[in-house]
């Protein structure tokens, strides 16, 4: 793999934090499911498989230095969603928290949705700094007060009491989805929000939980003629009446909402032909989209498929603009990981604020960042070992045959237990953070 | 030679994974199971065209020597799928609960295929006949599926290993019918297979997209024309049946095999009284 020094223009990558138990036993439950920034890059928000909610807010150790080293510290935590039980079908539905999405701040409260496989929250998290005491018919503890021993009256005041950070569920978005929600998406104009399972993409206003539209439907009269399902969904950053989703198939649709109530037919459709020569028994596996992000300019979307990322400008259609091998090779190896189920995983990508730089996760705790502008690549680690207080991460290389170099790592001694499914880009500055299996790293530039 | 065993690997793995992911929490992860029956497929089809090019028979071919003189096309599936069949099997033994889904599976499909409506209609009848000879102890969790998916070409065979099998020797003696059911799934695919290989290529074929769905949809129409094979001899369950499709309609394709087992429990048990 070629690894040419740090990131785009010479970023160097080292160490800020890691967040979760330490020890090897990893506690199903604990296993990070899903990493978001909210829009100011202030708060991190996590969800795990047991159904929590874990939000960290970055402390500004010192405002006025530019480049100042800040952490995150642990700002709320709850218990998002439990598991349910579908009675009608005796199935159990899983708590385990597929994504969340911050909504734009409004007002001194936070709002994010998150959502498991068949419900969407939306959650209020909001900080309680002064309480008010005095009252004159109840005590402090609260109880109530005899009449008959009041004998003076006194106006309540608010006193500061330390701060307080509430989590409360505002809506329940629920019975949209038949099937497994994969996807949310808020729109541009902040007032409604997508969902998306495998065979439909709902859409949702924020004020009402009863309704919901139905905008894409791909789900055939006769379920034996399924040959592909919806993937992954999002809004456009600045057009609130386009969407995409993308499909097992490889191929990604953009919608127009104007154009029709039920938006099965697309206003463009994205696919790049197959390549004869690479034909395998799990071609249509790794051809299936696990991932697809609009960049922050709202030109190019990215595409992840099991061994690539693919850039798309929305203009063409026949064919992705750019195209990087996260991890090439894995294609010979693809019946292995089939046989582990490791051919299943869905990575996430995500852009840098400028989206000169894309990143997307591998195995091994390996991750890949993609300069575009520079046409360079490089391949991280997120370890234990590399955990020293501002320690810049090494470059790995990864030998795919032959003889292998010093400091190389060959393909067979990965380990795919060890993947870095999620990841996610501070919206402003070069802060990433980076999800193992059950711990959560912070990486930041390094300060000189 | 390779490719055949590395397509019967796969096939067998992706069987696995198919009944797995029934009994996973959370129910049935609809794009996994799509994915697994598009392998499948793929691993089917080099399966059988490295038969269709004359790869050896094995000794499992004698077994079902009678069946040679129906049909060629029955012929080719025969052996490839008894050895499939058998490894499955093997792989199972302890695990009896396992087969009757995938001889489900493998029913659903043959259900699909019109081509194939015909032969259940005539085997199941036969079937229906075999399980009257049944001991009860027959009557489990496992045998109903297991004796509705007799064979359909060897109705001799399959009448004269279930009078000699006894309780303890259902699972050898269910060998010679798993067969049959498996090859009838080969059979159906590569009619429609050889349909629409202009289409197919590199890309899913819907054809063959249809039957890789069967494995894994049980829906609507699948219990309709069990409905209507049920229907043809037990009318009086037909309307304990209708209810059922209904049920399922909105069936999120999830497959209900514990609830089509559920299903077909009663009916067995109405087929072993009749």
């Amino acid at each position: 793999m070629a690894g040419a020094g740090g990131g785009g223009n010479d970023v160097q990558w080292c160490f800020s934090q890691v967040k979760g138990a330490i020890d090897d036993d990893v506690a199903e439950a604990d296993i990070i499911s899903t990493v978001e920034f909210n829009h100011s890059g202030e708060l991190l928000a996590t969800g795990d498989k047991g159904g929590r909610v874990v939000i960290f807010q970055q402390e500004i150790e010192n405002k006025s230095q530019q480049q100042c080293r800040s952490e995150y510290n642990v700002y709320s935590t709850f218990q998002s969603h439990e598991p349910e039980f579908d009675y009608l079908k005796s199935l159990e539905i899983e708590e385990k928290i597929n994504k969340i999405r911050w909504l734009p701040q409004k007002n001194a409260a936070q709002f994010l949705l998150s959502t498991n496989d068949k419900t969407i929250k939306l959650w209020k998290i909001s900080e309680r700094d002064k309480r008010p005491e005095g009252y004159n018919l109840k005590e402090e503890d609260g109880r109530y007060r005899d009449a008959a021993t009041i004998t003076t009256l006194q106006v309540p005041v608010f006193r500061p009491m330390d701060l307080m950070v509430e989590a409360s569920p505002r809506r329940v978005f629920a019975n949209g989805h038949t099937y497994h929600i994969n996807s949310i998406s808020v729109n541009s104009d902040n007032e409604t929000y997508l969902s998306a399972d495998d065979l439909r993409i709902n859409m949702w206003h924020l004020e009402i939980t009863d309704r919901s539209f139905n905008i894409v439907d791909i789900k055939p009269a006769n379920m034996e003629e399924l040959t592909e399902v919806i993937t992954a969904a999002e809004f456009h950053p600045h057009q609130c009446n386009t969407f995409v989703y993308s499909s097992s198939k490889g191929t990604i649709r953009l919608c127009d909402m104007r154009a029709s109530a039920l938006c099965d037919k697309h206003s463009k459709l994205f696919e790049e032909p197959e390549d004869p020569s690479n034909r395998s028994f799990f071609s249509e596996i790794i051809s299936s989209i696990s991932d697809v992000k609009f960049s922050h300019n709202g030109r190019y979307m990215m595409t992840r498929d099991y061994l690539s990322v693919k850039i798309w400008d929305l203009n063409m259609e026949n064919r992705p603009v750019e195209t990087y091998q996260v991890h090439e090779y894995l294609r010979s190896k693809l019946c292995s990981l089939y046989e582990n189920d490791c051919i299943f995983d869905k990575f996430e990508c995500c852009w840098n604020g400028n989206d000169s730089v894309v990143m997307t996760g591998s195995y091994n705790n390996f991750f890949r960042m993609l300069d575009r502008s520079q046409r360079r690549d490089v391949t991280l680690e997120a370890s234990r070992e590399s955990c020293k207080p501002r320690q810049v991460l090494k470059p790995r290389r990864v030998c795919a045959g032959g003889k292998r170099k010093k400091d190389e790592i060959s393909v067979d001694s990965l380990d795919f237990n060890k993947k870095i499914l999620h990841t996610a880009w501070h919206p402003q500055e070069n802060i990433i953070a980076v999800a193992t299996t059950n711990n959560l790293y912070i990486f930041q530039e390094k300060v000189n | 030679m390779e490719y055949k065993v590395e397509a019967h690997r796969i096939m067998s793995i992706s069987l696995g994974k198919i009944y797995n992911s029934r009994v996973q929490r959370g129910g049935i992860k609809l794009h996994k199971n799509l994915l697994v029956s598009l392998v499948l497929r793929s691993a089917r089809q080099v399966y059988l065209s490295d038969y269709y090019s004359g790869a050896c028979l094995n000794a499992q071919s004698e077994r079902e020597g009678n069946e040679w003189d129906i049909t060629d096309s029955e012929r080719e599936k025969f052996p490839p799928s008894a050895t499939e069949c058998d490894r499955v099997e093997s792989t199972e033994e302890t695990q009896p609960n396992e087969q009757p889904e995938k001889e489900r599976e493998y029913r659903e499909n043959d259900d699909e295929v019109k081509s194939d409506q015909v032969d259940c209609t005539s085997t199941l009848q036969e079937q229906n006949q075999n399980s009257s000879l049944d001991s009860v102890a027959k009557v489990s969790s496992e045998t109903p599926p297991e004796s509705i998916t007799e064979p359909k070409e060897s109705p001799s065979d399959s009448a004269v290993a279930e009078r000699d099998s006894t309780p303890e020797a259902n699972g050898e003696s269910h060998q010679p019918p798993k067969t049959h059911v498996c090859s009838n799934r080969k059979r159906s695919a590569e009619e429609s297979e050889s349909g629409d290989s202009p289409q197919k290529r590199t890309k899913v074929a819907s054809s063959n997209a249809k039957e890789d769905e069967e494995a894994e949809e049980m829906d609507t129409s699948n219990v309709s024309n069990l409905i209507t094979i049920f229907g043809s001899s037990f009318s009086g369950l037909l309307s304990k049946e209708s209810a059922k499709p209904e049920a399922e309609a909105e069936d999120s394709g999830q497959i209900c095999c514990d609830q089509m087992l559920k299903n077909l429990n009663p009916w067995s048990t109405a087929i072993v009284a009749f």
